[in-house]
């Protein structure tokens, strides 16, 4: 069998390896010829979106073992949870390098350190061996640390060394847990090993189970981030270049949320039934904190950012509700806000190239200078906000419904976290596009046809999602229902139901295993 | 016969030989530096060839002993002073990588010292043969002498630059702790002999014979001559609280010079460590792995905290030399499920030390003493493949993956916690996190920070070499690690 994934992951390696090679005197071609390059990715995803078998499962698995007396390998496979995170990251590279046509100084540096950055992103959302994704979410923080800290604004030095040390410090108690994985499934196996799929079957203590569990957890934490955990996101997107803030946002921040799901929810059953209500608890005050300190940014670009804290904690809250409803709302959301916050981080972009200037003081009319510019503005903003019809209501809603049975205090908090988007963003596009034009805004030219070409697509995937999710749903039901449902099997949890009345209980034992086609049907409208 | 005799101490020879043909050739054909490089690069590629040699014999026909005294009754040959294995073989494979691309690049210096500098590349030889002694030692008492070989050599290469002040100071600094640790060591090797009536680690009467025979219901002295045998080689790695030597002499002597001191060094002494502590005292391994691991935690969290603080990049490469003494320890320990880890470990280190120092001479010159982390500011614009390679060293040593670092942190960190010290792995690595502090700064200077000069450090062909070798070391084995890992573990003692 053709091994798909080795040659989607060995692409964007190839790409920066061609890009290095482009001899100097044809500096010229380096951004067309990358744009070219970061194509092919995202042919292959659209290929492996189009094909997956919707019965769900690992497919396109590869493994070969590469460190024997460890049992480290290049074990990968991907299934419904990972699909759509992996086709996002090679939608959004093209975009992120289209946009960074201002970029002059050192190009093809900026240019290789965007493909490897591709290479460790898609490895993460593939890599079923615990060393092999350990290894793939520690090499993304190399690329966006030279990508803050060379072509980033003023405060970028300060900027890339927080993120970096930031997360590498999770990353220490991720290794940590691994290691002590594997040395205590050692013996049940006779062997260390590092597949996951392999530790998965191995039981452990309860002690140790939640020591590992929260292992884990603080570097996912760090890593969506999690309220408490936020305070490096803010500098380093707003320091970051365009393309760099967009990914960061896009696809960066999804490796947490990917990491709780995949391991978390997985490896460690119980301690997630039991501790997964503190975990969604700091996803809510980080929803409603987040939106308060957004509302007051005078830095449109913080406050985006501060935006993302807060729409990240109603993914986290979806994963952790467990029901098949909030966690597809949660994946699915995860997807809407590369989409909708990756605009707003693009069109921040082209503004900043005009005017020089983040302040939101310094804007204002807008919208009868640039025109074109508010409208898509107003578009992403809405999409962000979560506007029935656009993509962003289908997972906030999802999110919102199936948390409500698990948790349905945190729920109702987490649902003014809506209503605080609309105020920051609203009032934040009154302040920047409404009124008379300043002196400064007078001038402006609307965006031309390259930047239109970058929007344009990310506008009908926005759209697309909003009307039409069910391919998308159809293609994770099926693995997000096993995930529960090995925690319904390995605990005492049961996920509510509604029952033909519509009234909210408990059911009692009749569901096991992995029967749950009337629960689906309701989730996918 | 008489060939295989002389095969266990063929590397020693061949150095010994070489050291005193610089001397010679300085003397007889006059002061052309190119033919002294000729005579020791000979050397140590005979020296690594003696070290194959010895790897496929002992494959072939199993360990063996040499150089003893006649026994009581006359023929049977007693204690044996040299042990020829695959352990010793593979240490002097990589003992004379280590010293063949420090010699490289210390190049330079030697130029600059002329007529002087013969004595110079004596020296370095010197110095690794008394090195290899200390790995392939079969008894304290030779151990001693190879301890004793390689520091008085490196005394006087530490204090070659007689003219700088701080050369001076920093040699005398180190000569005075140095006899001190060393003075310690042979105190603890009489207080074993006390205790067991032997310095051998090997044969009918070695010490382990002796522990295993007799049970010690109060083992007091022989813990206390453990102990003291422990700081000796601890001092020799710079580990805490044993380093104070480290920083000072690092910054005063050339950096040329420092290439050679901080990694030869230290395979020397862990090594050693290994052999000593598994063979000779295996029956009170709790006693002594508590009291290397209190060393080890000791050594990264003391190397850690000051290197943060330092803003010569000497001493800085001194204090995380100190951490990385802590990281070996714990190597030391997890030797006992996985001896290939600790291997993989101190080659990877030391290449990558290695490299960086010989980045460090071509940027600011191979006789500097002090060495400013900014004189690296916009190193990434001035020279983007040095700045380059930088990144490499600095991303291994902090362990980031991709690098050969990440795998060695890895494999040590694993067999740690297999034998049992979980809390020393939970704290290495979150040292090693406030690590990045230090090695990020330096790639921040390098790539972040514009220069007001527009000068390229001028790379020779020499430097060009040592540099590209541990870069494609450092990141061949960080991508496949087998290649070593699977011949290191191979590489057990003699039993």
């Amino acid at each position: 069998m053709f091994p798909v994934l080795a040659f989607l992951v060995g692409l964007p390696v190839v790409a920066a390896i061609v890009i290095a090679l482009i001899p100097k005197s044809r500096s010229e071609l380096l951004l067309p010829v990358a744009f070219g390059l970061s194509l092919l990715p995202l042919a292959v995803a659209g290929y492996m979106v189009w094909t997956f078998n919707t019965a769900g499962g690992f497919q396109w698995v590869e493994s070969t073992i590469w460190l024997q007396q460890l049992r480290i390998g290049w074990t990968v496979g991907v299934d419904g949870i990972s699909l759509f995170l992996v086709a996002l990251t090679a939608f959004l590279f093209p975009i992120s390098i289209l946009a960074s046509a201002n970029i002059s100084d050192r190009l093809r540096g900026y240019l290789v350190s965007l493909f490897v950055l591709e290479t460790g992103v898609l490895g993460v959302f593939i890599a079923l061996d615990l060393v092999l994704f350990f290894v793939f979410f520690e090499i993304v923080l190399i690329p966006m640390f030279f990508m803050i800290g060379i072509w980033g604004s003023s405060n970028r030095r300060y900027a890339a060394i927080k993120f970096f040390v930031y997360t590498a410090f999770g990353s220490a108690f991720l290794l940590v847990s691994i290691i002590a994985l594997a040395v205590n499934a050692g013996p049940a196996l006779q062997t260390i090993s590092f597949q996951w799929n392999e530790l998965a079957q191995v039981p452990m203590t309860s002690t140790l189970q939640t020591w590992l569990f929260f292992g884990f957890a603080i570097a996912f934490a760090i890593k969506v981030p999690l309220f408490p955990l936020h305070t490096w996101l803010p500098d380093a997107h707003t320091e970051a270049p365009t393309a760099g803030s967009v990914l960061l946002a896009g696809v960066l921040l999804k490796m947490g949320t990917y990491g709780f799901i995949r391991f978390n929810l997985i490896l460690f059953p119980e301690a997630t039934v039991k501790y997964g209500k503190w975990i969604a608890l700091l996803a809510v005050i980080g929803i409603v904190y987040a939106a308060l300190v957004a509302t007051v940014q005078p830095d449109i670009k913080r406050l985006v950012a501060y935006s993302s804290v807060s729409h990240l904690g109603f993914i986290v809250l979806g994963i952790f509700a467990l029901t098949l409803t909030s966690v597809q709302g949660g994946i699915i959301q995860m997807v809407n806000h590369g989409l909708s916050t990756g605009a707003l981080f693009l069109l921040i972009g082209m503004i900043y190239e005009r005017t020089h200037t983040r302040k939101i003081a310094d804007y204002g009319g807008l919208a009868s200078t640039m025109p074109i510019f508010s409208g898509f503005f107003l578009f992403a903003v809405f999409a962000s906000v979560g506007l029935p019809g656009l993509n962003g209501f289908i997972g906030e809603f999802m999110v919102l419904i199936g948390s409500w049975q698990t948790f349905p205090v945190l729920t109702v908090v987490a649902a003014s976290g809506v209503v605080l988007a609309a105020v920051y963003l609203l009032w934040a596009y009154e302040r920047v596009f409404t009124g008379p034009p300043g002196k400064a805004n007078k001038d402006l030219e609307d965006l031309n046809p390259r930047e239109i070409a970058i929007l344009v697509p990310i506008a009908f995937l926005i759209v697309l999602l909003g009307v039409y999710p069910k391919p998308v749903l159809d293609r994770m039901e099926n693995d997000v229902n096993a995930v529960i449902s090995r925690i319904e099997q390995s605990t005492s949890y049961e996920r509510p139901t509604f029952d033909l009345e519509g009234q909210l209980r408990i059911s009692v034992p009749a569901e096991q295993g992995n029967n749950s086609s009337g629960e689906s049907s309701e989730g996918s409208e | 016969m008489g060939n295989i005799a002389f095969l266990p101490i063929g590397l020693e020879v061949a150095l010994l030989v070489g050291a005193i043909g610089v001397l010679m050739v300085a003397v007889t054909m006059g002061r052309s530096s190119r033919d002294w490089a000729v005579v020791a690069g000979a050397a140590i590629g005979v020296g690594f060839v003696i070290s194959v040699r010895q790897w496929v014999v002992v494959g072939e026909s199993g360990t063996q002993l040499a150089f003893g005294t006649k026994g009581a009754d006359g023929l049977a040959v007693a204690n044996q002073m040299v042990a020829m294995d695959k352990f010793g073989a593979l240490g002097g494979m990589i003992l004379m990588v280590v010293v063949g691309l420090a010699l490289i690049g210390s190049w330079q210096m030697v130029k600059d010292l002329g007529s002087r500098g013969a004595e110079f590349v004596a020296l370095i030889l010197l110095s690794a043969a008394g090195m290899h002694m200390m790995i392939v030692s079969a008894n304290l008492i030779m151990l001693f002498i190879g301890l004793e070989t390689a520091s008085i050599a490196l005394y006087v290469i530490a204090g070659f630059l007689r003219n700088r002040r701080g050369s001076d100071e920093s040699a005398m600094k180190y000569f005075l702790m140095g006899s001190f640790a060393s003075a310690l060591f042979i105190y603890g090797v009489a207080l074993v002999f006390a205790a067991t009536g032997s310095t051998s680690l090997y044969g009918s009467t070695s010490i382990g014979q002796f522990l295993a025979g007799n049970a010690m219901p109060n083992p007091g002295i022989l813990l206390i001559g453990i102990g003291l045998i422990l700081v000796g080689l601890a001092f020799k790695m710079s580990a805490a609280p044993f380093h104070q030597w480290a920083p000072d002499v690092y910054q005063g002597a050339g950096t040329g010079a420092v290439a050679f001191m901080s990694t030869g060094v230290k395979v020397a002494a862990v090594a050693a460590m290994v052999r000593v502590l598994y063979i000779g005292f295996f029956q009170f391994y709790d006693d002594w792995s508590m009291a290397v691991a209190l060393i080890a935690a000791l050594s990264i969290l003391v190397g850690t905290a000051t290197a943060i603080a330092q803003s010569d990049l000497k001493r800085m490469l001194a204090y995380s030399g100190v951490a990385h003494a802590g990281f070996l320890l714990i190597a030391v320990l997890a030797a006992r499920v996985s001896l290939d880890a600790m291997w993989f470990y101190l080659a990877t280190y030391a290449v990558s030390l290695v490299g960086m120092l010989t980045v460090v001479t071509v940027v600011a010159g191979a006789s500097a003493g002090p060495v400013s982390i900014e004189s690296f500011r916009g190193l990434g614009k001035r020279s983007p493949m040095l700045a380059a390679a930088i990144a490499v060293f600095m991303f291994s040593m902090a362990g980031i993956p991709g690098t050969s670092g990440f795998v060695a942190k890895l494999v040590v960190f694993t067999a740690a916690d297999l034998s049992g010290f979980r809390w020393l792995v939970v704290l290495a690595l979150v040292a090693s996190v406030a690590g990045l502090f230090f090695y990020l700064r330096i790639i921040v200077v390098a790539f972040f920070e514009d220069s007001d000069t527009e000068e390229t450090p001028l790379t020779l062909t020499g430097p060009r070499i040592a540099i590209g070798f541990a870069v494609a070391v450092t990141v061949g084995l960080g991508l496949w690690p087998t290649l070593l890992l699977d011949f290191a573990r191979e590489a057990l003692p003699h039993l």
